[in-house]
């Protein structure tokens, strides 16, 4: 008997020794029903001065000194130049090919109505929400908003319910090539399309037509403004055209022109310096990112065919059947040495904090669940670092990734130079995003001024990704979050 | 617990050809669709909507794989410490090892594609090793049942 109840004991406890430490785990890694994004992980001064001693450094902390995002607005005693109200519904609706999808309007459509405004323009946005019952937000994808104002539910505000409104209210500061779209539930709003363009357009005319090509797949088909296939637009031979090319996707996206040349003059929002000609190599677009390619209308009237992806493209100009498609060059623009230096505005190598962002992946459990997560700086979320700065510091940022899949990373807030590539540095126009993309095996050090005071996610831009976990902030000293996140809140941005 | 063990096993081993079998499948589909004028690059991948005949195959390859199979192998391995089959845990260990090299392989080949030839070959390990430890407990001359109390 002994020797038959020994057995069993050693089995019992053999089993416990695999079941207990993964229930554990499990259970552990359940998120509470209600959190503040500044209460996940640990913080991460980048070598910087820590907190003040006497104040507590997490959410809940109220003192003389600390502002909190709710209050961190854009001039309320300005008016507004541009005003647009906006609509959002959940329905089943045709794009522009008549094809009928399920999903998400504004203003009955999708992609929303094009916002265009003027370098230095007040833009107020009036959003509300018919019928979307998970609730919805906007954010200003690349622009560098005050921090109540950057759409993201439990981060920055309380998702919108159904008959509620919010308004959003910024400056147009930077001419360039943007979009919305809600961060709300956003892996699956803004797959099924409640997103939509905005244009900044400079204070002087530069007699360059602008051409927007907002790609986004609806339900399989890949579409260019809300129209599949190839889409023609209007050109005068001899004109120059500004094509606006916004990744909405979740993926990387090339562009090319086939045979005709073009100039790649600004990436997401910033134009580069002194941009050459290519001929014979694409533009890799990021999931989120935008580019923005001049080409020359031909003076023989033939048509400009500007391939986005394999299976769409714009034709601009002359006539449809003029121009068959052209296979993919088989390189593509590097942009650590394209166009030329110029000043940055900030010196990098007197960065105040350097962070580590190194993503990986690796077995574990997130939200209760097992499997193999995406990990940053080694910990799964929610024990990710928390990037603390204190406004004027210069940041640098050595993003990493080993994971076995390329990551578009978003940085909410900021605009932010790449100084260097696998340890090469930059050699061409100062090249400023917002979105970047790191693949597998790539290391990219960037740098940024912390200049716009708040709480700002800093995700992947392969939503999916974010909403498994692959998630961290920015946070400023000082500033105090009055959101929650969570399953018993309204409030779920990814 | 000795039948649990072995029938486990042999659903071990079934799983491994449902694994070859999806593959399969999706990549028959992925190549026809393609053929017929569809077009797949990064953003079309990770696309959820990205449909076409087979793409179920790769679901399925999905979820098994990372999913269900770790879990009975996990199983298996608790299984044997109570199913007196000598060198019983042995095998459940040596199987979930094979399983997590599986996973392993099969997830970072998609940055070294140089992996999926050991996930191919793995696969087959796995196979043999789930077949071999389901028929040592079903031949019983050759693994006798531990002797009764003493």
């Amino acid at each position: 008997m002994i020797s038959t109840r020994g057995r069993l004991l050693v089995a019992l406890l053999a089993s416990a020794a695999i079941v207990v430490p993964l229930g554990w785990a499990s259970y552990s890694s359940v998120m509470p029903g209600t959190y503040s994004v500044m209460d996940m992980g640990y913080l991460d001064y980048g070598g910087g001065p820590g907190a003040d001693p006497g104040a507590t450094t997490h959410a809940g902390h109220d003192g003389p000194d600390t502002t909190s995002v709710a209050d961190l607005v854009t001039d309320p005693e300005r008016s507004a130049d541009v005003r647009v109200d906006l609509e959002a519904k959940r329905e089943t609706f045709s794009l522009a090919s008549g094809r009928s999808v399920s999903g998400y309007t504004l203003n009955g459509r999708s992609p929303g109505p094009t916002i265009t405004a003027v370098e230095g323009q007040l833009v107020e946005v009036r959003l509300s929400n018919a019928s979307v019952p998970e609730g919805i937000t906007l954010h200003w994808h690349g622009v560098d908003v005050p921090n109540a104002e950057d759409g993201v539910a439990g981060v920055t505000q309380d998702a919108v319910g159904i008959g509620d409104e919010h308004v959003y209210r910024f400056i147009a500061d930077v001419p360039g090539t943007y979009w919305y779209h809600s961060h709300q539930v956003s892996h699956e709003q803004v797959r099924e399309g409640l997103l939509g363009p905005l244009m900044i357009l400079p204070q002087t005319d530069d007699e360059m037509a602008d051409q927007l090509a907002l790609v986004h797949i609806y339900e399989g088909i890949r579409t260019v403004n809300g129209r599949d296939g190839d889409v023609s637009v209007p050109a005068r031979p001899g004109s120059r055209v500004r094509v606006r090319v916004i990744n909405t996707d979740n993926g990387p996206m090339s562009v090319w022109t086939g045979a005709v040349p073009y100039r790649l003059v600004a990436v997401d929002g910033r134009d580069l310096n002194e941009p050459s000609t290519v001929v014979d190599e694409s533009v890799v677009v990021t999931a989120g990112g935008r580019a923005d390619l001049e080409v020359e209308i031909p003076e023989d009237g033939s048509a400009v065919r500007v391939q986005l992806g394999s299976s769409s493209a714009l034709l601009l100009g002359g006539k449809r059947a003029d121009v068959p498609k052209a296979p993919q060059p088989e390189t593509s623009l590097d942009l650590l040495s394209y166009g030329s230096p110029a000043a940055l505005g900030f010196d990098p190598d007197l960065a105040d904090r350097r962070f580590e962002y190194s993503i990986g992946r690796r077995p574990g459990f997130v939200g209760g669940r097992p499997g193999l997560w995406w990990s940053i700086n080694g910990h799964l979320f929610p024990d990710v670092p928390m990037f603390v700065v204190r406004e004027g510091d210069v940041v640098r940022m050595r993003i990493e990734n080993h994971s076995g899949d390329v990551h578009p990373m978003h940085l909410h807030g900021h605009h932010a130079v790449v100084l260097s590539r696998n340890g090469v540095p930059s050699t061409g126009s100062p090249w400023w995003v917002d979105s970047l993309d790191v693949a597998d095996g790539e290391s990219y050090d960037i740098a940024f001024v912390a200049d716009n005071p708040g709480i700002w996610m800093d995700h992947c831009h392969n939503l999916p990704h974010a909403a498994q976990g692959l998630v961290a902030h920015l946070m400023y000293e000082g500033v105090t979050e009055p959101y929650r996140v969570g399953r018993d809140t309204q409030n779920q941005p990814e | 617990m000795r039948s649990a063990y072995r029938v486990l096993a042999y659903i071990i081993a079934i799983e491994v050809v449902v694994q070859a079998a999806a593959i399969a499948y999706a990549l028959a589909g992925l190549s026809k669709w393609v053929s017929d004028g569809g077009t797949l690059d990064k953003a079309a991948m990770e696309s959820e909507d990205t449909t076409f005949t087979g793409v179920v195959g790769f679901i399925v390859h999905g979820i098994n794989g990372q999913m269900l199979i770790p879990l009975l192998a996990v199983i298996l391995l608790i299984i044997s410490f109570f199913a007196k089959i000598p060198g019983g845990a042995k095998w459940a260990g040596l199987i979930l090892l094979l399983v997590v090299i599986q996973v392993l392989l099969g997830l970072f080949s998609s940055g070294i594609p140089q992996l999926a030839i050991l996930h191919g070959a793995n696969a087959l390990a796995l196979f043999a090793a789930a077949v071999y430890a389901g028929r040592r407990v079903g031949a019983h001359s050759q693994v006798p049942a531990e002797p009764q109390n003493a």
